[in-house]
């Protein structure tokens, strides 16, 4: 076992306990819970840059060349945006769902990376590809707006759940467990407004990459490419509705829903022509 | 020195009229009773604690002996200047618990759980108040001191390992909670009154507490709006035009006597209409009947809760308290039967510490005497060198001695539960080793020569 993989290992220990941790603070309102929580998402996210760095050493390659690096760099993305949402916003009530996401990312590349063997690694015209600046801001601008969109649905949840709670009347035990609505919708906010200029920048850049050609035929009509148009329509209609349209939060929320959504789909979709993620 | 405590409470089913009767209303009255105790506890070297708030008057005394309850009730009721013929009239409501009991007692009050309100807050302020008053009237001593701040210890602990102090205590609090849960931060919120009842009242000021600091004032009888904004820092405006006024607000309550509805979804659509749409109203109903139509709960972006509602929400909180109290007891009973038998260990572990004391220091006085005999010729200040040292000494060979005897009487009375006349045969055994009596009756027959 590789040292990078070993410390990959001890990431998605961290990851696991620190949802736990994060789930049962929900639960309990516990400070030592909460506290233990976040020590952990902090560990995971050192140890996960670590994991990365090494990666990077050992391979001699941008860390997103395999489906299984596209996902881990989207889990510890993740893992990131909501250390930075907790210190602004306090949003502990996330936690359990960013730091169980970020877990579920990275098993299942490691998963995937165990399926497909040791000759996964891209070779020839794909690894040159690869090497391509235009390539790797289009791979990361896509994968940090897809961490971006992946909190901004927490957001949407706890806020739909939260407002059920409150209207309906039931269960408002539990309206203290959750972030008040007002924060958890200017966070979501905030996390698209980050996420759709670096999508648009992820598209752009593919765009300027597909421009001097050399990619395989039928790019334009790849199934990534489609739903990178319907994620980037869909959070720009958001946007729309946030700031033009004055929409109410609870609509704007299911909004943040369909694009998550789609952008799972823009994430596993088979495709030929972006070969670095399956 | 044992610990007694009398006094009364709602607890001891004291009604309110005799509570207010023994309750000390200001600081000078309970300076005054203070000074009056100190006196009277003075020649027996006692201590004392006077704790006095709208539901409870209690006095602490720790004195040497035996304590009789009825002159502790005396005490209480000389201090409040009721006479001891009167005694009578008041012992149907007086309490007294002494040893283990009083602590835990103190322990359960400092942490809310003998409060009307399980749990509240303000209890551990009233008893640090009580206890820093003694403290400055000179009634407070070695026994008291460790005491009280022990309790606020173990107060402290248990409201927060059992979160007795968490939740709703009242609508007005719960009301002010679930505004949080809409607008997170209150600072810079809008707070529209309707009606300027005492429950309003207390509703705004929760609110206000919790940062709301723009309050406007609607009532039938305007004096009433300008009396009540000018005691919340707010804006008296006319009942009638109100409606104008909703689409500023962010939360209103309302509590009017209106027999019928004022407030209708025609209204709430207009002001909501003429707003962000990401800016929640929260509408607040206390009034019974209610003000509010049901129907204007169904407007987006308007969370309506009336009295039931947020009554509802008091009670599961108060339900939850009692839940936590019942491991919160267990804790304060642990947390009081240590201190008592460490206190125990402590009653017959001193005199031991002080005769081990006595004897060392008798040692090294002789030494010095006779080395002065032998040495006339060295300085004063060779003297005051020699005589540090020798303290110095004196102090270093009695250290672990000291440590080692605190140590065992306390293993001795809380792990081993021990009685005090076990500890004491044991300390008896280690006079023995020491060498204390023989000493002690050396001293005396130098003495009779």
């Amino acid at each position: 076992m590789s040292l990078s993989a070993a410390v990959l290992g001890l990431t998605v220990l961290c990851y696991l306990l620190g949802a736990v941790a994060h789930g049962a603070n929900l639960l309990l309102r516990r400070p030592w819970l909460l506290n233990a929580g976040r020590a952990l998402a902090v560990a995971a996210a050192l140890l996960h840059g670590t994991a990365i760095g090494l990666r990077c050493m050992e391979v001699h390659h941008a860390p997103f060349t395999t489906p299984a690096e596209s996902l881990s760099l989207l889990g510890w993305i993740v893992c990131l945006l909501y250390l930075g949402m907790e210190a602004v916003w306090k949003l502990s009530a996330a936690g359990p769902f960013a730091l169980g996401l970020s877990f579920l990312l990275v098993l299942t590349g490691a998963s995937l990376a165990v399926g497909a063997g040791p000759s996964s690694a891209p070779q020839g015209e794909t690894a040159a590809l690869l090497a391509e600046r235009a390539i790797s801001l289009h791979i990361l601008a896509t994968v940090a707006a897809l961490g971006a969109f992946a909190l901004a649905f927490c957001c949407a949840a706890l806020y739909l759940i939260g407002h059920h709670i409150l209207k309906s009347k039931h269960g408002l035990a539990w309206i203290k467990r959750l972030p008040p609505l007002a924060t958890v919708e200017s966070a979501a906010f905030t996390l698209v407004a980050i996420g759709f200029p670096l999508l648009t920048l992820g598209i752009l850049s593919g765009f300027a990459r597909a421009a001097r050609g050399g990619l395989p035929p039928g790019w334009q009509t790849d199934g990534k490419t489609i739903l990178a148009y319907a994620v980037w329509a869909v959070y720009g209609a958001f946007l729309y509705a946030r700031l033009g349209a004055n929409w109410p939060p609870v609509r704007t929320a299911y909004i943040l829903i369909v694009g998550l959504a789609l952008s799972l789909l823009l994430l596993l979709v088979p495709s030929a022509a972006h070969r670095f993620t399956g | 020195m044992p610990l007694h405590v009398t006094g009364l409470s709602h607890n001891t089913a004291a009604p309110v009229e005799v509570r207010e009767r023994l309750a000390f209303t200001t600081p000078r009255a309970l300076d005054e009773a203070l000074t009056h105790l100190k006196g009277a506890l003075a020649p027996l070297g006692g201590e004392c604690v006077l704790l006095s708030t709208c539901n409870r008057t209690e006095l602490y005394v720790a004195a040497p002996g035996d304590t009789d309850p009825d002159e502790l009730a005396d005490l209480l009721l000389a201090a409040h200047g009721i006479s001891a013929a009167e005694r009578a009239d008041w012992l149907p409501y007086l309490e007294d618990k002494g040893g283990c009991r009083a602590v835990e007692h103190l322990f359960r009050v400092t942490s809310g759980l003998e409060s009307m309100v399980l749990g509240e807050n303000d209890i551990v302020r009233q008893v640090k108040d009580a206890f820093s008053r003694a403290t400055t009237a000179g009634t407070c001593g070695p026994t008291l001191n460790p005491l009280f701040h022990e309790a606020l210890r173990v107060a402290k602990r248990a409201r927060t390992e059992m979160n007795l102090s968490r939740g709703a205590f009242s609508i007005g609090h719960a009301a002010a909670q679930l505004a949080e849960s809409i607008h997170g931060s209150l600072a810079g919120r809008t707070v529209l009154l309707l009606g300027a009842g005492k429950m309003s009242e207390t509703t705004a000021r929760h609110l206000g507490a919790a940062g709301a600091n723009q309050v406007l004032v609607a009532n039938r009888t305007y004096d009433r709006a300008v009396r009540l904004a000018e005691n919340l820092n707010g804006r008296a405006i006319h009942y009638d035009a109100f409606v104008e006024h909703l689409a500023d607000a962010d939360i209103v309550i309302a509590s009017t006597a209106a027999p019928h509805t004022v407030v209708h979804r025609p209204m709430i659509e207009e002001a909501m209409r003429a707003r962000s749409r990401r800016r929640p109203l929260y509408l607040i109903d206390i009034a019974v009947p209610r003000d509010i139509d049901a129907d204007v709960g169904e407007v987006e972006g308007v969370y309506l809760f009336n009295i039931d509602h947020l009554q509802a929400i008091v009670e599961e909180e108060a339900a939850e308290r009692r839940r936590r109290a019942v491991r919160a007891e267990a804790l304060i009973r642990e947390e009081a039967l240590a201190w008592s038998a460490r206190m125990k260990a402590a009653l017959v572990a001193t005199p031991l510490l002080r005769s081990v004391r006595e004897k060392h220091r008798a040692i090294v006085q002789d030494g010095l005497t006779r080395l002065r005999q032998d040495l006339p010729h060295l300085s004063e200040d060779d003297w005051r060198r020699i005589e540090a040292f020798a303290a110095a000494l004196e102090n270093r060979i009695a250290h672990d001695p000291t440590l080692k005897i605190k140590e065992y009487a306390e293993r001795a009375a809380v792990d081993g539960g021990e009685t005090s006349e076990e500890i004491a045969a044991k300390m008896r055994t280690a006079r023995e080793l020491f060498g204390l009596d023989e000493a002690a009756n050396a001293a005396a027959r130098h003495r009779g020569e």
